[in-house]
């Protein structure tokens, strides 16, 4: 044994002062994300997404001349998994961690990064954060070794109602219903932020417990009595497909402008129901046809099905970091994660949906948004059903770009 | 029994030895494991000691973990509450949650009160996500570990020697309490809490009492966990908190002392190790707890104290020679049965299910071999073990069952 690690060793070195010149050791990305139990479904979109751009990156080339290895982990769905998880891909090597499928481990991620590179100064890690959109995270809780590149709650909202007021179908009458935590309170706050704006008045403001209600009739009940035009919600899941029902079953003639309408399931369980609600997001497969297409179909080809809710955003943020690692140096180490830090923040990429690019302030990714509708035309249809998402406009990066939080008071090394 | 002492000291030597001996991760997973440990004991206090079956033991875990957040955060690991002494709060926040849920749900027994500590664990759950300057919201609270005594709690070993030294302290306090007159009386409680009524003692109040403990003991096993990860997200309120402990407990054996303890080690070790090897590894779990139930039901540690403890005339070798012959069919039946779990797992997964293109099924990499799926090969290696391995079992059992006649 001793003799064929020592076999082994001298072998590497040998390959290793012959390869100077091709860089040392290959570049680790840890993906720390939830891979079984309830909420995998959403941690094997975010692998997917990761793999399939990982492999572009590889085929160009990869980092330093050997392709990037990507170290999966699963976080058993909660911060003490994730907490676990991320010292176990640290200490195996990795100087990029990717996650994004809760806030709350977001929440646990960015901070445990925090702490090691405090401890570690000289030895820091990156985290991508690619989903998490609590606003805290870009916040109070932002710091320098933290990037988000997906949407938050500001740019959903504000982008949302833009694009339906343009479109006039927002109406002077706008009901925020929203679940009580963090993301439903942002989405609820920026709602009425806006009102001045865009000329709407809030008729009602209703936060209910999450996931928790089965019959959503009393909550529809309320906003016919408001004689709400529109309501505007950041519900997820069941919330949100009850809560449409509800409605749709009542009678009641509202539109839905909604953040998460896309998610797998939705459409094929609402069905005609979810037909003229609107949503904002970062893709829609129709717009830029002529880029879109393309990728739409290369997607396919890989991973087996086309991409659609976080996919496509996630896939534009590990563009991001692709673009930032092409203005790395490698070290011998590997990677100088504080090198790539910089670079990430002058990075910018063209995406199918248009250039998105990092914001130094505060490390949220300034990207473009997608006003969408639910309807018969579609030309890709979602989970085998007769509807799509329609693009009603596409918000430019700098239009959909919403202010930094006070709150977000970043230390810059040096 | 002579050897117990010397197997318990050999063990905490060697628990004092880990972080020299396994790797870093592995030194987390054991970090882990220690704090399931301990709190899979507090629960065994209540459930198997005092028979009372908690559901909602995860309320107790939060509260010590975010009162030693908060600690941590106001103190700044100086002062009157240094660095190591924080999970004391989480063991004092425990014990008053513990008398005041537990005055209400002790006034039932059985299956009312497992709803009631249910009932409450879900209470706080829910308000937990509306009380954001307490529970801090959706990213939670976290804090920094300071340095304090001359140890600077920077590094994951000093994190273990802290976890380890509360553990042990924590485990022989409860051994010591089981043999208090008050413990004694637990198990009482436990056998018929009629006669213990009739005999003069109030068992409202000696099960609040009991309850309190458990939960105390609960509090620090989560304050240790949010000083290991440095914060507390109201996750850990959630239900399948309190299923695991139960699970893990019942797994190890909640009716022998150090069965909990050894149950949450053992289950929270399989699931550091098989979640990055497979994605079913929860499945695995499940399969373990149901065979545990079904075939071993006083639990693990539970069924080798029973074997131990009623050696019958024929030899140990013989004896030990019969379970290991058991264990290697077991073993067999085993391969045959996560093999085919494996295979079906990624043949069904949607990976593959993209390579597939009109009548051409790719072979799945399997265990180092290349198994094309349409062949009868695969199916019958997974099926064949799988059968073999039962088969062999059930041969062994009839041998064994034999012979026992014969000697009788």
């Amino acid at each position: 044994m001793a003799l064929r690690t020592f076999a082994r060793s001298t072998a590497a070195m040998a390959l290793a002062i012959g390869a100077t010149a091709a860089g040392a050791e290959p570049l680790k990305i840890a993906l720390v994300e939830t891979l079984s139990g309830p909420q995998a479904s959403t941690g094997l979109l975010y692998r997917d997404a990761v793999k399939y751009q990982i492999g572009k990156i590889n085929d160009a080339g990869g980092f330093g001349g050997e392709p990037i290895e990507l170290l999966e982990y699963d976080n058993q769905g909660g911060p003490v998994g994730a907490a676990d998880r991320v010292r176990a891909a640290i200490s195996d090597g990795a100087d990029v961690i990717l996650q994004g499928s809760s806030s709350a481990v977001a929440g646990q991620v960015t901070e445990d990064v925090r702490k090691y590179n405090l401890r570690n100064a000289g030895n820091e890690v990156l985290y991508i954060n690619l989903g998490g959109e609590a606003m805290e995270l870009t916040g109070a809780k932002c710091h320098y070794y933290h990037f988000r590149t997906s949407p938050n709650a500001a740019i959903r909202v504000n982008t949302l109602l833009d694009g339906m007021s343009e479109a006039g179908v927002l109406g002077g009458k706008v009901y925020a219903m929203n679940q009580n935590y963090s993301w439903g309170i942002d989405v609820q706050d920026n709602t009425v932020a806006a009102a001045d704006r865009l000329g709407f008045t809030v008729v009602e403001q209703t936060l209910h417990d999450v996931n928790k209600i089965q019959d959503f009739s009393p909550y529809v009940q309320r906003i016919q009595a408001a004689g709400a035009d529109t309501v505007i919600t950041g519900n997820w899941s069941n919330d949100l497909l009850l809560l449409m029902k509800s409605a749709s079953g009542a009678g009641l003639d509202v539109r839905f402008g909604t953040a998460f309408l896309d998610q797998p399931g939705n459409i094929g369980n609402a069905g005609a129901v979810a037909e003229g609600h609107f949503l904002s997001a970062p893709f829609n497969p129709e717009v830029n046809q002529d880029q879109t297409a393309g990728f739409m179909e290369d997607y396919k080809s890989v991973t087996g099905h086309y991409p659609s809710y976080v996919e496509p955003v996630t896939v534009f943020g590990m563009m991001l970091l692709q673009e930032a690692l092409k203005a790395v140096e490698p070290t011998e180490d590997g990677l100088n994660a504080a090198d790539l830090a910089v670079a990430l923040e002058n990075a910018t990429a063209n995406t199918p949906m248009g250039t998105i690019s990092m914001r130094a302030a505060d490390h949220q990714a300034v990207l473009p948004m997608i006003v969408q509708e639910v309807s018969r035309d579609a030309v890709y249809k979602a989970d085998n059903t007769e509807f799509g998402f329609v693009p009603i406009k596409v918000i430019a990066a700098r239009d959909a770009e919403q202010p930094v939080q006070a709150s977000c008071k970043m230390k810059r090394p040096g | 029994m002579k050897f117990a002492p010397l197997l318990l000291l050999a063990t905490v030597a060697l628990l004092i030895a880990l972080p020299w001996l396994v790797s870093g991760s592995m030194l987390n997973a054991a970090v882990q494991m220690l704090i399931a440990a301990l709190f899979a004991m507090a629960f065994g206090l209540l459930c198997g000691q005092a028979g009372m079956l908690s559901f909602g033991h995860a309320a107790y875990f939060g509260v010590g973990a975010f009162a030693a957040v908060h600690a941590m955060n106001a103190f700044g690991g100086a002062g009157l509450l240094p660095t190591p002494l924080l999970p004391l709060v989480g063991g004092a926040t425990g014990l008053i949650s513990g008398l005041v849920a537990g005055y209400f749900s002790t006034k039932r027994t059985g299956v009312y009160f497992a709803m009631i500590t249910l009932a409450l664990a879900e209470l706080l759950h829910a308000l937990a996500s509306h009380l954001k300057a307490v529970f801090g919201g959706e990213a939670g609270v976290s804090s920094f570990r300071m340095p304090a005594w001359g140890i600077g709690f920077g590094s994951l070993t000093d994190v273990y020697f802290l976890t380890l030294v509360w553990t042990l302290l924590c485990i022989g306090l409860l051994y010591l309490f089981s043999k208090t007159p008050l413990g004694r009386i637990t198990l009482g409680l436990r056998e018929n809490a009629h006669r213990l009524r009739f005999l003069g003692y109030n068992t409202h109040a000696l099960g609040t009492l009991i309850f309190a403990i458990s939960a105390m003991f609960a509090g620090i096993a989560g304050a240790l966990q949010s000083m290991n990860i440095e914060a507390a997200n109201y996750v850990v309120l959630e239900s399948h908190i309190s299923t695991a402990v139960v699970l893990n407990s019942f797994i190890g054996g909640v009716r022998v002392f150090l069965g909990p303890a050894i149950g949450g080690a053992v289950m929270t070790f399989f699931g550091y190790v098989t979640s990055d090897l497979t994605r079913v590894w929860l499945l695995y779990q499940g399969i373990i707890f149901v065979l545990v139930m079904m075939f071993l039901p006083r639990g693990l540690v539970g069924e080798l104290v029973e074997r131990l403890r009623h050696r019958s005339g024929q030899g140990v070798a013989r004896s030990l020679g019969a379970t290991l012959l058991r264990l290697l069919c077991l073993a067999v039946a085993a391969a045959g049965a996560v093999f085919l779990i494996e295979f079906l797992q990624r043949f069904l997964s949607s990976e593959y299910r993209a390579g597939v293109s009109e009548g051409n099924w790719p072979a799945i990499s399997l265990f180092s071999y290349d198994w094309a799926p349409l062949s009868v090969l695969p199916w019958a290696v997974g099926l064949g073990l799988f059968g073999l391995g039962i088969a062999l079992v059930v041969t062994v059992n009839r041998r064994v069952a034999d012979r026992q006649e014969a000697q009788a």
